[in-house]
């Protein structure tokens, strides 16, 4: 209450005297929305007129079904769309189950925090190098088979595996879920790390628990009705993004046919330009898959919540609870062992030299292909880091100017630009960019760079919004009146007073920032038409066919470069600003 | 056999500093009042009571309800109810589901003949199906006391239940908290701030200081 009062006031000293500072942070939420909603938007629309037909580049003025006709004629297109619902559908439900068993088992313990801890660094992997990391763990002659080998199974070769690229989409489900976990839980985190409702929250589990329930029960019928609304839109994100991604499944995936998502993106890559209309037709296939399952999971929502709105209240308060506990720890275990030797397997493949099947460590160890992979990667490197800052640089200035439009306003954002901030998650980025590529290519046809830069910018975003605005709304107000009070101007204020004092949280953003560009696949490859490469497109086609040693240090510069990042953001606070802790 | 909640030799210390120290025995319907400073370790003894003491606190002594030792019971099997500063309504249930959360399980129909019952006697009669935000403060409190009551606890714990209510709403919902208890002949600690509290509490008194040694009046 006393934050909204110190708002108004704040607010009407604002307005009192608009300077031109001001006026330019009250315009950027709407700059905002309108960068975040066109490119979705028109890139949709690129989207759906060639889909039918309409493509002027391609000398094709008249409306016709082409598209579609030819799209279901392609052989293998229910298994290329069963494979893409069942991977989204499957890996998100266990993501979202571990989740919710790992809260409820290790709820108000320090134990939360420290598996997060442990699961943080998955979140700045990029899906490649993950996708990497969990190929060479799962395959015939990887890391599990070889720890049991040849004692437990005997084998003194590597055996015939159906791993990776299994037809079934096993690896990519694997692959999805360990990946998506972590950003979940972090979510989840974060929401119980809200002062006010975190509190509430905590003091009713405790009620709970008086009135003797066993904690698990007390989790899923006291706290989970109330976080699951403010957990719906990053998991309904994790389903769009699993069901139509292209690295994981590119990696990871069958190619026999392969999901619908790296078939499109395989037609739009042609050399028969003709198949653009397909494809095209394909991405609106994609869009209505990716609607029909976040319909299909919001239709489970309500099923679920009408048959268990009853045993919220009829006094059971315990199922088993001794026993999930058991089977959570172990899963969590397991989990976070798969993930460790996933990673150890990567470091381990990167300095390889002879490494015979069943022994667990490479025989000789060497930098060779890390020197062999730095004489070749300038480029990518160079390219990666100009993108990846460029892009963090803007979407920063941006989220800070709307955070402080924001403050002045005294209004908070209303749900629907909550949703929009979050519209390019949700929206598969294989149907619109495509059409973006298409528009970008007719406006600024021959600046390649900055069109890679801009596609960034819609992903780095809502990453760098969702990860400052909660710091810089917990802002302590009081600082800003007594700046106010002592004459300083709003931009003054905006850049001596708040922006040191969020010194920290802007690191911590960046460094997001930052690994969310590096880690970007698809926009990168279509927006600079495949001339461009960066660390993570030189991985992508590395993986699939180049030696698992060249491939490996690849996966791991995509590791190290986010690392560098975050550990940035970790050091650089204890050296500047200090005072401002 | 009467009930009765024992505490026994109870050492509370903080980081290897004695917090408080206590030997108690309350009979079912006293209510045993502390008081004392911020930082006395009032709530401590509260969480050592319910079992979640926090990990940077450790204690000595016994608990013991109804001749049985619950120093070792986990919190949700102790059966140790406790009224809060808020009332702590679960905001996913109706007034009367929040009753039905804590009662024990049973035949549906009778469980809610019986929340109609328990919201007339405290004066909410027909209240069960609204939402608990749309009641006043006082109204939530006694919800919050239905709710704990039926529960059917064995002993209840007071953590300055009166402490947000205005005077008027306070002095009868104290009441009528302190008659439930006499009528159920509960055993019960309070913990509070308030000397009106205790007196009306009409049991012993405890008053800690800010360096936890207790003296009794």
């Amino acid at each position: 209450m006393s934050l909204r009062a110190n708002n108004i006031i704040f607010s009407k000293t604002a307005m009192a005297h608009t300077d031109p500072f001001t006026r330019i942070v009250m315009l950027s939420p709407a700059f905002l929305l309108l960068l975040l909603m066109l490119p979705v938007l028109s890139g949709l629309l690129g989207v759906l007129l060639p889909a039918f037909g309409f493509a002027p580049v391609l000398e094709q003025t008249t409306f016709s079904l082409q598209g579609f006709k030819a799209l279901w004629q392609t052989p293998g297109l229910l298994q290329m769309i069963s494979l893409s619902v069942s991977t989204g559908l499957i890996s998100t439900l266990l993501a979202v189950t571990l989740m919710l068993m790992i809260l409820a088992a290790f709820f108000n313990s320090p134990w939360l925090n420290r598996i997060q801890r442990l699961l943080s660094p998955i979140l700045v992997i990029p899906h490649a190098a993950a996708a990497i990391a969990v190929g060479f763990l799962i395959a015939p002659s990887g890391m599990i088979s070889r720890l049991v080998s040849p004692w437990f199974s005997g084998w003194e070769l590597a055996p015939n595996g159906i791993f990776p690229h299994d037809a079934y989409g096993i690896s990519i489900i694997l692959g999805l879920t360990v990946k998506e976990l972590p950003f979940l839980l972090l979510m989840a985190l974060g929401v119980l790390a809200q002062p006010e409702l975190g509190k509430t929250l905590r003091q009713q589990h405790q009620v709970a628990l008086n009135l003797g329930y066993c904690p698990m029960t007390a989790f899923f019928k006291v706290i989970l009705p109330s976080l699951y609304p403010l957990l719906r839109l990053p998991i309904l994100a994790v389903l769009a993004y699993a069901c139509a991604s292209v690295e994981m499944p590119l990696i990871l995936g069958p190619n026999t046919p392969p999901t619908l998502a790296v078939a499109i993106m395989h037609w739009f890559n042609d050399v028969d330009l003709n198949l653009r209309i397909k494809a095209s037709a394909g991405a609106l296939l994609q869009l209505m898959l990716t609607g029909g399952l976040l319909v299909l999971w919001l239709g489970g929502e309500k099923i679920i919540k009408a048959l268990f709105s009853n045993s919220l209240v009829n006094g059971e308060r315990e199922y088993g609870g001794f026993y999930w506990q058991k089977v959570t720890f172990t899963l969590t275990f397991l989990v976070i062992g798969f993930i460790l030797l996933a990673l150890m397997g990567l470091m381990m493949w990167s300095v390889a030299g002879f490494w015979r099947f069943p022994t667990i460590f490479p025989e000789e160890l060497t930098l060779l292909h890390f020197s062999k992979a730095f004489i070749q990667m300038g480029t990518p490197l160079f390219n990666t880091l100009t993108i990846g800052i460029s892009a963090t640089s803007l979407a920063i200035a941006l989220t800070l100017l709307c955070l402080e439009a924001e403050q002045i306003s005294a209004k908070p954002l209303s749900s629907l630009t909550n949703l929009i901030i979050y519209l390019p998650l949700l929206v598969p980025s294989i149907a619109f960019i495509f059409g973006l590529v298409w528009i970008q290519q007719l406006i600024f046809s021959h600046s390649s760079f900055f069109n890679v830069i801009f596609t960034h910018l819609l992903f780095v975003l809502p990453y760098v919004f969702l990860s400052l605005s909660s710091s810089y709304r917990r802002l302590d107000h009081r600082l800003v009146q007594v700046g106010a009070s002592l004459g300083a101007k709003p931009y003054q204020v905006f850049l001596k007073i708040k922006l040191p004092q969020l010194f920290a949280p802007i690191l911590v953003a960046v460094a997001l920032g930052l690994a969310i560009s590096f880690g970007q696949y698809l926009p990168t490859l279509l927006a600079g038409g495949g001339r461009i490469t960066t660390i993570t497109t030189e991985a992508v086609t590395l993986a699939n066919g180049a030696s698992r040693r060249t491939s490996a240090v690849y996966g791991m510069m995509q590791m190290i470069l986010p690392l560098i990042g975050f550990m940035l953001a970790w050091v650089l606070p204890k050296y500047f600003y200090k005072s401002a802790r | 056999m009467q009930l009765s909640l024992q505490i026994k030799d109870l050492q509370l210390f903080c980081q290897h500093e004695l917090l408080l120290s206590l030997n108690e025995n309350i009979h079912g319907g006293e209510i045993l009042t502390i008081m004392g400073p911020s930082g006395s370790g009032k709530s401590s003894l509260l969480n050592w009571l319910t079992g979640t003491l926090p990990t940077d606190l450790n204690a000595n002594g016994e608990v013991w309800l109804n001749g049985q030792n619950m120093t070792e019971v986990p919190a949700h099997l102790r059966r140790i109810g406790v009224l809060y500063q808020d009332a702590l309504l679960f905001s996913h249930l109706s007034v009367a589901g929040n009753i039905a959360f804590a009662m024990p399980k049973g035949n549906k129909k009778k469980r809610l003949e019986k929340i109609v019952q328990a919201l007339e006697q405290v004066g909410l009669k027909g209240m069960g199906d609204r939402h608990p935000d749309s009641l006043s403060g006082g109204q939530q409190a006694r919800v919050a006391l239905l709710r704990m009551l039926l529960s059917e606890p064995k002993a209840i714990l007071l953590d300055e239940p009166f402490s947000k209510l205005d005077t008027q709403l306070k002095v009868k919902t104290r009441k009528l908290v302190f008659d439930l208890i006499k009528e159920h002949q509960l055993p019960a600690i309070m913990v509070t701030h308030d000397h009106s509290d205790a007196e009306a509490a009409d049991g012993k008194l405890i008053t800690l200081n800010a360096k936890g040694n207790e003296y009794a009046r």
